[in-house]
């Protein structure tokens, strides 16, 4: 009955997706380009919920809308602006980027169309346990080699800009 | 044709029934509020002595309805040097994901909006959205007050962030699912997780208290200081919405505390009727509304320094501990909980009887430096 309601969520999210995430390199204000960013997670998450994986795209949401884009925001509010338009520095290297993106648009075009084969997709809902195993049991020293990394970059930030107290 | 609920073709139901919960959700957010302010005026009255409203209607009841008319009234002033859409956007990014919470709130055994098995999870990411708004809403009024009241509470947020989630993953471990509903159902009778938890408790309800934005945290709006931080420029309906959003919020913690510590709808006769889980489920939930409203009465308000160590080195490596010692203990005796209860309970004495002693420790330390500095 209600079978159109997928395709058209999709729809909508992919447009949303693109359009976003094209404003994000297109707008000349930075803290514009960051509320972008933010709607763009928020729309990957929804894709997310889409493919039935609930655990990734609340993740998505938590650590990408909650944690990086706010994180984002207060770095810019401590600079001070200035009138100059930030997006020209990106927008005068149009043939640099056309000699990057190029290949992986035709690779990722090529992946997309070769990928029919969805018969062997997971039933939907209950990402959390093959998340949860894969992450701690399976791939458990990678995940533990990533966050010693992660803490080693903190700890290097603090040093760095730690001022000598008296 | 097909029948479904109440003799309606479930076609037509489908749609009917998102409506209806939207509708609820959104009833229920705004006589919250005006119950809330209410309650919160005669309760702070009483507590330090006053009278409360008493004019407008019966016992002052019609004036939190006087003032919501008064606000939907007033002129939408905009300052000419704010950002307009961040402006405008701000009240609607705090709201809507405060809204968004209550569908997973489980009010009775069947009365719950979607039963996500991820609930708990979604319910921190709405909370964590909040942060976005109120960052917003301080850099587009253009205000140096807004911004430093926007920046702080963005500090202050996400840092409570870090205990909260800890505090929740304690009980996730012990109950064993992240489901709203699996969580209420695991705690039939007196076996209620604060008997076990009660450390993960007290830590969760603090957090809470910062998240949103309440005393003795309400740093970020702080009405006498930071001329109110990022609410400075906003007035009228706007101003409203995010006040509508604190106590929003403040239900939707509760109402995680009433379910994670405190056996959502169970209580007495809930077997035989159904519906009676409504009524606990509500009486529950104010309750800790007004434990929320008794510290707003009674204590003072933190400074930002005492607010973060408080935080990052007291909050933080406890919550860090009792995760740790669950954790082990579960492993080592996966089918009992009460080696979890007698160290939380342990840990959860520490934490009263040690702070007073480490707080006044620190204060002769910084008293002592600022002796040896003049």
């Amino acid at each position: 009955m209600y079978d159109f309601i997928e395709p058209a969520l999709f729809a909508v999210l992919t447009i949303a997706t693109i359009a976003s995430g094209a404003g994000v390199i297109l707008a000349n204000r930075i803290t514009t380009s960051a509320l972008l960013m933010a709607f763009t997670f928020l729309n990957v998450a929804g894709m997310f919920l889409l493919l039935g994986a609930e655990t990734v795209a609340m993740f998505q949401v938590l650590i990408y809308v909650g944690a990086i884009t706010v994180l984002i925001l207060y770095g810019v509010m401590f600079t001070p602006q200035s009138p100059r338009p930030y997006g020209l520095f990106f927008q005068t290297q149009k043939w640099w980027a056309a000699l990057f993106v190029v290949p992986i648009a035709i690779f990722v075009a090529l992946v997309s169309f070769t990928f029919r084969d969805s018969a062997t997709l997971a039933p939907k809902g209950g990402d959390l346990l093959p998340l949860a195993t894969s992450v701690f049991r399976d791939f458990a020293f990678p995940f533990e080699v990533a966050s010693v990394l992660l803490l080693a970059a903190m700890v290097g930030a603090i040093v760095l800009v730690k001022r000598d107290e008296e | 044709m097909p029948v479904g609920p109440f003799g309606i073709d479930p076609a037509i139901w489908a749609p009917l029934r998102l409506v209806i919960a939207v509708l609820l959700a959104v009833g229920l957010v705004f006589n919250g509020a005006l119950a809330q302010i209410y309650l919160e005026r005669k309760i702070q009255a009483i507590i330090q002595d006053r009278l409360g409203p008493l004019h407008t209607g019966p016992w002052g009841l019609l004036q939190t309805f006087a003032d919501a008319i008064k606000l939907l009234g007033k002129e939408d002033i905009r300052a000419r040097l704010t950002d307009k859409w961040f402006f405008l956007a701000a009240p609607s990014i705090v709201f809507s994901p405060m809204l968004a919470s209550y569908v997973v709130i489980p009010f009775a055994p069947s009365i719950v909006g979607a039963d996500l098995n991820v609930g708990l999870l979604y319910l921190t990411t709405l909370g964590s959205m909040t942060v976005l708004g109120i960052v917003i809403a301080g850099w587009a009024s253009n205000n140096k007050y807004s911004l430093i009241g926007g920046l702080r509470s963005a500090g202050q947020l996400i840092s409570y962030e870090v205990p909260q989630i800890l505090s929740l993953v304690t009980v996730v471990l012990v109950v064993g699912t992240l489901s709203m509903v699996g969580i209420a159902e695991s705690q039939p009778g007196w076996q209620l997780n604060v008997l076990v938890l009660p450390l993960a408790f007290v830590t969760y309800f603090i957090a809470g208290l910062a998240e949103t934005n309440r005393n003795p945290f309400d740093l970020p709006e702080a009405e006498s200081e930071l001329v109110a931080g990022f609410l400075t420029e906003y007035s009228g309906m706007r101003w409203a919405i995010f006040f509508l959003a604190e106590y929003g919020e403040v239900t939707v913690v509760s109402s995680i505390v009433a379910t994670l510590w405190f056996g959502a709808w169970h209580g007495p006769f809930v077997e035989v009727f159904p519906l009676l889980g409504v009524l606990w489920f509500t009486l529950k939930t104010y309750f800790f509304v007004l434990v929320f409203m008794w510290i707003r009465a009674t204590l003072p308000r933190l400074r930002i320094d005492q607010l973060m160590s408080l935080c990052w080195k007291i909050l933080i490596p406890l919550t860090l501990t009792n995760l740790m010692v669950t954790a082990v203990l579960l492993l080592v005796f996966p089918t009992t909980v009460v080696p979890v209860a007698i160290a939380n309970w342990i840990l959860l004495a520490l934490f009263v009887m040690v702070l007073p002693y480490v707080q006044r420790r620190r204060l002769v330390a910084l008293r002592e430096r600022l002796r040896t500095a003049a």
